[in-house]
């Protein structure tokens, strides 16, 4: 008589970060903002404003959109501040908050733009309707007026896109940008590594040579 | 043997001093202006006004909470006010009919219209209630004597 087994679906723990150490100093402060220090928020908002700013400026390709976003993400800050507890570094925690933003944004859209799909009888009046950051020529308009590095990056898929900016603005390392934007350890590994390697190809004239090794990508 | 592998270029660039990593760090770094820095230190210094409108759910919660409560004293306390009143027990009189009911009955035969009251009658006598259509011609007739009621009637 032959036993069988019964297979049960694997299921997936949420990912539980363990709590760390006070070490990280932002990480600190945050929490001295959660207990109502006022001057330790301005301290972290003098850090992080610009690598944020730019993160979400060259990941929608549009100051308008990106200065919405910014103001979203401090608002969320602000707003679950009391439930902080620093189980990652705080960029993690910041960065992921942006990440969220950013993903709602571009559903948002993308919902607009079905919507606008949906009701493609009438063309002439829809024209207005398409976000001004997703008209071909503002986004060619941003990416003209940037340099060759920063076109490039504006030309990269989203998903890359993302994690080179994350790498660059904010120095988090691979397993923290999986952390930040939700998706295994492999994913954003691969993700960083097609960034780079397209980067890099496009950019292979004007980059110092003594620094890249001599290499020919397939 | 010494290890020949080749790092890859994505171990390279995490090693740090990549000339990619130098080349976007030379690029301009733009900063938000400073209006949107003013509205957010501000607002994070008074974490009560948000940056944006969050919705009203804390204020929608305590209303409901407080017509929760409201409404529960209202039960809690309501019926008991009026229980002295209803404390005896009543009989309710219960009356069924097959067809329309008939109109209550006024405190004097008089005050019901010759009229209404014959028609009324008739109504009976067409749901094949004759013995109450007798009745009420009766009582009709004790009112209303000199009333001449049409051939028809």
């Amino acid at each position: 008589m032959s036993s069988r087994r019964l297979v049960l679906p694997q299921v997936v723990a949420p990912r539980m970060l363990p709590a760390m150490d006070l070490s990280d100093d932002d990480a600190g402060l945050m929490l001295r903002y959660r207990d109502g220090d006022a001057a330790a928020f301005s301290a972290l908002y003098a850090e992080y404003k610009g690598p944020l700013y730019r993160y979400l400026l060259r990941l929608v390709r549009n100051a308008g959109a990106a200065a919405d976003l910014f103001q979203e993400v401090w608002s969320r800050l602000v707003a679950t501040r009391a439930r902080y507890e620093p189980r990652a570094k705080f960029a993690t925690f910041l960065f992921h908050i942006a990440h969220n933003c950013a993903v709602d944004f571009f559903r948002r859209d993308a919902n607009l733009r079905g919507e606008i799909a949906a009701q493609d009888l009438d063309p002439p009046l829809l024209e207005p309707e398409v976000p001004e950051y997703q008209r071909p020529d503002r986004v060619a308009e941003f990416v003209e007026q940037q340099s060759a590095l920063l076109a490039a990056v504006a030309a990269l898929p989203h998903e890359q896109r993302e994690a080179f900016l994350l790498r660059e603005e904010t120095g988090l390392s691979v397993e923290e940008i999986a952390r930040v934007t939700d998706v295994p350890v492999e994913t954003a590994k691969s993700r960083l590594r097609y960034a780079i390697r397209k980067l890099q190809k496009s950019l292979s004239p004007m980059l110092d040579p003594g620094a890249l090794p001599a290499r020919t990508y397939a | 043997m010494p290890d020949k592998r080749v790092p890859d270029e994505l171990e390279e660039y995490l090693a740090g001093e990549s000339a990619l990593s130098r080349q976007y760090r030379r690029e301009s770094a733009p900063m938000p202006p400073h209006a949107l820095d003013r509205l957010v230190l501000d607002a994070a210094a008074k974490p009560k006004t948000p940056l944006r409108a969050q919705g009203l759910a804390p204020l929608a919660f305590a209303a409901s909470v407080l017509l929760s409560v409201a409404l529960v004293l209202a039960l809690v306390f309501a019926p008991q006010a009026a229980k002295k009143a209803d404390d005896e027990p009543r009989v309710l009189k219960v009356s069924v009919y097959k067809s329309d009911p008939p109109r209550a009955a006024p405190a004097s035969p008089r005050e019901r219209k010759p009229a209404v009251w014959l028609e009324d009658i008739a109504a009976l006598r067409r749901a094949g209630r004759e013995r109450e259509a007798d009745v009420e011609m009766r009582r009709f007739r004790s009112a209303y004597p000199d009333y001449l009621i049409p051939v028809s009637e």
